[in-house]
């Protein structure tokens, strides 16, 4: 990591962007939307300005990659065929003014699903050849449709970006660096900021009539279809106040239970390769006694030594598997115990206050 | 604002162009969605100091009869203008249109917009090229946004759609009919919540917010609920003291809104509330204890084995039948975890 500029520690993003990302998100839910952002960086503090999403390209259908369902908007910061265009695009948003300067990506997530191979290595792939100071921004469509936004920006640890360079991912590697899975990522606290121009029109959309005293309504009906009853009231968003709890529940455990599964596959392959090893090494070891007893007969027999290192071009030890598919899986499932805990928090306060309220003896005690 | 204006439509005659290549001037009703007139801001913050108003073009939807245009999104467009002459960078258009267009299949070009509200011969000339056959959008009509942005003044939004005006062929060129049209701003569900964060910045000095978490979201919610139920009472209060008058309309309204809270038996509620919290708090504990677990387990994988030995195997079996117990799989694991690392080492 180049550390002769400061290190970014924030990420500023304007409201279109904000706008452009959710509409993009949401048109394309459930399959994930990918694109790119663009803006400055300011001491540290990146601004993202303007973003435009990623064509979805047709990738080839690989044959060896059939149990990750094939998502061409997850790959797509990466594919080739984006990189020029978003060259293009970046080209063209300079000709009228816009900060031209590629500071990253965003994807959308449904409840929190993002921590995968995509985004490690679309986040890769744009720090290490596009510009080291870049951000991947993920907004949660599920999250912010329960009424409150979720949008966060990610990038990789510098420690993280080293193993990954060299795909150490072996226990040993691991001991030896203490890479955990807390990190993988670092986050940046994300700021919505808006430009003058905004804040006065959501300050003229707030209040669309109130310059004169309104007459009392007439009648019921008047009242109902009048201005004030569907007035386009930005905040708050009572969304919040919903009471659904179980639809989250389920799905975040459906999640939990999709990342066991995966965790026991792991540790399955991870004791297959150890039973291997010790196989293999067991037949070393046999071969080795073997010689050496050959070597002694022939020692006796004063006929010339057979080499004793010949094992390493006979027997092959396998593979390690990466560590690194668990690491994943482990920082998804904090991601989504956190995920939890936050609704949890919110849930149990919404519904002592039901309760509160419904039997009112309750709170007089 | 426009949006309170309201509209008559008239037919009138067209004026002398061929027959069959003149758009419609059926009325059409223009939605416009918010990342479309944010974006039109942006842009025109970001005109050059010299540029009295910019331009760009409007991309959306048709609805299936014409009769309704959604806006979805806009980009830029450069030019210049002096006083006798105008200058379009048509190619931009029409790379930036294909650009957008890889992206976005589904939106078409539905006219163009303008950051001030003056419609004047270079308006009608632009339009007349955006509505035109070819690169525009015949046969429908194109539909021309103005936002005023000018400074201390209400953002004014107007929606246009123009009808060919002009005795001969030549003066119909450069010129158009503007026909109001109704519009309105949209917004769907989903972007409740990212507007909701934006306007949380509109009062602060520095135009910027952090943003909520769901507790702080349902902190502010609920306050804004209490304001609600206190200005509620308030008036009923003055009502009652005889200070505001009274309103049949209002109380019923009230009346009807209190009659939505539930009647329901306490033991149900008991019973209700007993049990949801208990499920919330269970997925919440599983959710923390599988988190533990897994990350104990990868720990233990990779963690390195300082004594070595026979004693070590057997105090790492110990430790995972004590916690066998409690989580079945996991402990059972890492002991084969244990026993493999062994046998390499």
């Amino acid at each position: 990591m180049a550390e002769k500029e400061v290190p970014l520690t924030a990420v500023k993003v304007e409201a279109l962007v904000v706008m452009k990302i959710i509409k993009h998100g949401s048109q394309s839910f459930p399959t994930t939307a990918t694109g790119s952002i663009v803006g400055m960086d300011v001491n540290g503090t990146l601004e993202i300005t303007n973003s435009f999403p990623f064509p979805v390209v047709e990738m080839p259908a690989e044959s060896h990659f059939d149990n990750a369902a094939p998502n061409p908007a997850a790959a797509a910061p990466r594919a080739k065929a984006n990189a020029v265009y978003q060259a293009e695009m970046v080209r063209m948003l300079r000709e009228v003014n816009v900060d031209a300067n590629n500071v990253g990506w965003y994807t959308s997530a449904n409840m929190g699903n993002f921590v995968n191979m995509n985004v490690i290595e679309n986040q890769f792939f744009y720090q290490k050849e596009m510009n080291e100071r870049t951000v991947a921004l993920v907004h949660d469509v599920s999250r912010s449709a329960q009424g409150s936004l979720s949008l966060r920006a990610f990038r990789l640890s510098p420690k993280f970006m080293t193993a990954f360079k060299e795909n150490k991912f072996t226990s040993e590697e691991l001991q030896k660096s203490n890479l955990r899975y807390q990190d993988i990522f670092v986050e940046l606290p994300v700021e919505i900021h808006n430009s003058h121009l905004i804040t006065s029109f959501i300050h003229q959309l707030q209040s669309p009539i109130q310059s004169a005293p309104t007459e009392l309504p007439t009648s019921l009906s008047a009242l109902e279809s009048g201005p004030f009853a569907k007035s386009s009231v930005l905040a708050p968003n009572f969304d919040n106040l919903s009471l659904s709890i179980d639809p989250f529940l389920e799905k975040n455990c459906d999640l939990l239970l999709d990342s066991i599964e995966v965790h026991h596959t792991e540790t399955n392959n991870f004791q297959y390769y150890q039973r291997s090893l010790a196989r293999e090494q067991a037949k070393i070891t046999a071969w080795q006694n073997k010689r050496k007893t050959e070597n002694a007969n022939r020692a006796t027999l004063k006929q010339p030594l057979l080499p004793e290192d010949e094992w390493q071009r006979l027997f092959k030890l396998p593979q390690e598997p990466s560590r690194l598919d668990s690491m994943l899986n482990s920082r998804q499932v904090e991601q989504y115990a956190r995920q939890v805990d936050s609704f949890v928090a919110s849930t149990t306060g919404k519904m002592f206050a039901v309760k509160g309220n419904l039997l009112p003896g309750e709170t007089a005690k | 604002m426009a949006d309170t204006d309201s509209f008559v439509h008239l037919a009138r005659p067209l004026g002398p162009v061929a027959v069959g290549s003149a758009p419609t001037t059926a009325p059409v009703n223009v939605v416009i969605q918010p990342q479309a007139l944010f974006s039109i801001l942006d842009h025109s913050l970001r005109r050059n100091a010299d540029q009295e108003r910019v331009i760009g073009t409007l991309l959306g939807t048709r609805s299936e009869d014409g009769t309704e245009v959604e806006i979805r999104s806009t980009f830029a467009v450069g030019h210049t203008e002096t006083t006798d002459q105008v200058e379009v960078d048509m190619e931009y258009q029409k790379q930036m249109l294909a650009l957008h267009l890889k992206a976005n299949p589904r939106e078409v070009l539905v006219g163009w917009y303008a950051t001030s509200s003056e419609l004047n011969t270079f308006s009608a000339l632009i339009q007349n090229f955006y509505s035109g056959q070819g690169d525009g959008t015949w046969p429908h009509p194109a539909v021309h946004l103005t936002v005023s942005t000018e400074a201390g003044k209400d953002i004014e939004t107007r929606a246009y759609i123009s009808a060919p005006v002009g005795v001969t062929a030549e003066r119909a060129a450069d010129s158009a009919a503007f026909i109001p049209v109704p519009y309105e701003i949209r917004y769907g569900e989903a972007e409740k919540s990212g507007l909701e964060s934006i306007a949380a910045a509109r009062d602060a000095e520095e135009r910027s917010a952090n943003i909520f978490t769901d507790i702080e979201a349902l902190e502010r919610a609920i306050e804004e609920v209490l304001g609600m139920i206190d200005r509620v009472s308030r008036y009923v209060e003055s009502v009652i003291d005889e200070e505001a008058p009274a309103s049949t309309a209002l109380g019923q309204y009230l009346l009807n809104t209190l009659a939505l809270a539930p009647k329901v038996e306490p033991a149900d509620i008991e019973r209700d509330f007993n049990n949801h919290i208990q499920d919330v708090l269970v997925v919440s504990y599983l959710a923390n204890t599988i988190r533990t677990q897994m990350e104990l387990s990868n720990r233990l994988a990779t963690a390195q084995l300082t004594l070595g030995g026979e004693g070590s195997g057997e105090s790492g079996a110990q430790r995972g039948g004590q916690r066998g117990g409690k989580g079945g799989r996991g402990g059972q694991q890492r002991n084969q975890e244990r026993g493999g690392e062994e046998a390499r080492a």
